[in-house]
């Protein structure tokens, strides 16, 4: 098998913007998933909807394209009638962490081992650029044209209230990193959560002061470091994995 | 099994399980907790039957789907606020074609309204609560027993027609113990017909309007159309065959009363005054049959839980004004139908003692 099996590549070009950071999220998961041999008969992707949501069309597997913020309580449900499927949910920021947030709360509590991949590109894309619960405060998007009000969500404190979930934090920049993280996820016996920062130009990078997209990539190379070996705590563009108490999962 | 007290909601996940099903997600709500709190008991003893109790009721709707998707018959419970914010995935469920059953013990809305008090103002709810077109499947019994029998009706027609199909109760039949014997009513399960998720293939159950190679079509009216139609005929020649109905009381009477579920054993008082026509398949409207019977009678009074829903689509239905008495805030008495009747000068001169308590159906 190669990596572009798990693609379905007849569907190509995809709909994403030239310069858009998802294709890079899947491009690392579709290795991954090569290396794990995931296949048709043991792997469901979950989506929710969204530029991120599309994701589940291209990869060659069967998947889910479920309502806006509703892709935890679908998958957690595929996991538990189909416990010998690897459960991988692609979502967005604002999917995950905005509609869907109850859910998220709930199913880091519950625990089930599925895997979130959070393409976090701090803004609703695909409806033109308002303001997600994870756009920066003072943040200018049409939807917050004096500057976003709020401070946003934090996602790793969210994960980390299960004591026994895989949080990392990476960029589309930095793209070793990221396919760790996204194997370790998978491989993680119950809940992890792949926070990918990720750009979008057309909508949210050019209003910002950004002039293309290598441009965002070049900031995640400069803005985000790693974080000391053994944190236990991400500081806000800090690289790294917050591991909880791994535990044997319900079921399997 | 000989005959024992049986509750509504309890002959309900008895019907489901009788049924095949084996995942149930739900949320807490009066007046259909006793559907999850009993579910959670089975699952204790029954591994392969797979019980949560979510945080919400979107999130049930969500997981009954997806357990659908992955090769569970799946189910929830839920009242008339739950069932609000079940919309959303009901209509997802039309769109991807999912089959499951969400049953709703009706109380009186809307709002939080009166939680443990019956009503029957769901109908409305359950044929057009969602966004867009699509064709409801929707079963409303009236006893207990048959709150067994027409689940697991209800999961065959699911499985036929691949849509969320409603079950209707009330906070009145749910909350009833009837004796009964369960186990002498036989109706025949249909299997599964979705292949279930992983099964080697690469389908995308798609929310957002697709081909079938997955290329979003959010442009095409004309694919659209054709699939709106493909759906459309397939699960209205599904519902067919599920056309429930009782006709019956006093046939030689000028008058048809029209009452459904609960209301239906209340009116039995009035069995010599009336004939009766009990719709028990709510949706799709039974209009060939109850057309045929409406032309026999000279009046027809609707006697309902709601102000006038299911009285609206029959005088639609027939194009013919229709009576109406409804019983709202929960005042589902034979006085109160009484009342009612004898405000629209419908009260028989004198109501003789009732007939045989036992509705006969057919369909």
């Amino acid at each position: 098998m190669a990596v572009k099996d798990k693609l379905k590549t007849d569907l190509f070009p995809t709909i994403w913007c030239p310069g858009c950071g998802i294709g890079l999220i899947m491009q690392q998961l579709a290795t991954v998933m090569d290396e794990l041999g995931l296949d048709k008969l043991n792997t469901v992707i979950v989506t929710g909807i969204g530029c991120t949501g599309r994701m589940g069309a291209y990869l060659n597997f069967e998947s889910v394209y479920t309502l806006h913020g509703r892709t935890l309580p679908v998958a957690e449900a595929i996991k538990t009638v189909r416990p010998e499927l690897h459960v991988i949910v692609v979502s967005g920021d604002g999917d995950l962490a905005s509609i869907g947030g109850n859910h998220l709360l709930h199913s880091i509590r519950r625990n089930p081992n599925i895997t979130v991949l959070c393409n976090n590109n701090e803004i609703y894309g695909l409806t033109g650029g308002q303001t997600g619960p994870t756009t920066p405060q003072g943040t200018s998007t049409i939807s917050s044209p004096a500057g976003a009000a709020y401070s946003p969500i934090n996602l790793q404190g969210v994960v980390n209230t299960n004591p026994n979930a895989y949080y990392a934090k990476t960029t589309v920049y930095h793209q070793g990193p990221m396919r760790k993280a996204i194997r370790e996820a998978i491989e993680w016996p119950g809940f992890s959560f792949v926070d990918i920062a990720s750009q979008c130009i057309e909508n949210n990078g050019r209003r910002i002061g950004f002039s293309s997209a290598n441009d965002m990539l070049q900031h995640y190379r400069t803005a985000y470091k790693p974080a000391p070996p053994g944190s236990t705590h991400l500081e806000p563009q800090q690289l790294g994995i917050v591991k909880g108490v791994p535990l044997p999962v319900a079921g399997e | 099994m000989t005959k024992r007290l049986v509750q509504g909601n309890e002959a309900v996940l008895r019907g489901a399980i009788r049924a095949g099903a084996s995942y149930f997600c739900g949320y807490p709500i009066s007046p259909s907790s006793e559907i999850l709190a009993q579910a959670s008991v089975y699952a204790t003893t029954h591994p392969e039957f797979r019980f949560l109790q979510a945080e919400d009721e979107i999130a049930s709707a969500n997981a009954i789907l997806g357990a659908s998707l992955a090769g569970a018959k799946s189910f929830t419970a839920t009242s008339g606020p739950g069932f609000s914010l079940m919309q959303e995935a009901i209509g997802y469920g039309h769109k991807v074609g999912i089959p499951c059953v969400i049953v709703n013990v009706m109380r009186v809305g809307p709002g939080t309204g009166m939680p443990t008090m019956p009503g029957q103002g769901d109908l409305n709810q359950t044929r057009y609560g969602s966004t867009g077109d699509y064709t409801s499947i929707v079963f409303y019994p009236s006893t207990v027993a048959e709150c067994y029998e027409y689940t697991i009706h209800a999961f065959n027609a699911a499985e036929e027609s691949r849509t969320p199909v409603i079950f209707l109760s009330d906070a009145f039949l749910g909350h009833l113990n009837e004796v009964a014997d369960l186990d002498t009513i036989d109706v025949s399960v249909v299997p599964r017909t979705l292949e279930p998720l992983a099964s080697g293939g690469t389908r995308l159950f798609s929310g957002v309007a697709t081909y079938t190679d997955g290329e979003p079509a959010t442009a095409d009216a004309d694919e659209f159309i054709r699939q709106y139609h493909e759906s459309r005929e397939h699960r209205v020649k599904v519902a067919e065959r599920y056309a429930f109905y009782e006709y019956g009381w006093n046939k030689d009477a000028e008058t048809l009363v029209i009452a459904f579920g609960i209301t239906r054993r209340i009116a039995q008082p009035l069995a010599a005054h009336f004939a009766l026509f009990r719709p028990i398949r709510i949706w799709p409207t039974l209009d060939k049959e109850l057309t045929e019977i409406a032309a026999r009678y000279k009046k027809i009074i609707v006697i309902e839980g709601s102000d006038g829903q299911y009285a609206n689509v029959v005088e639609r239905m027939l194009l013919r004004r229709v009576e109406r008495v409804p019983l709202l805030g929960g005042r589902m008495s034979i006085e109160a139908i009484r009342e009612g009747l004898a405000q629209i000068g419908m009260l028989p001169a004198e109501s003789a003692p009732s007939g045989s308590e036992s509705p006969a159906r057919v369909g």
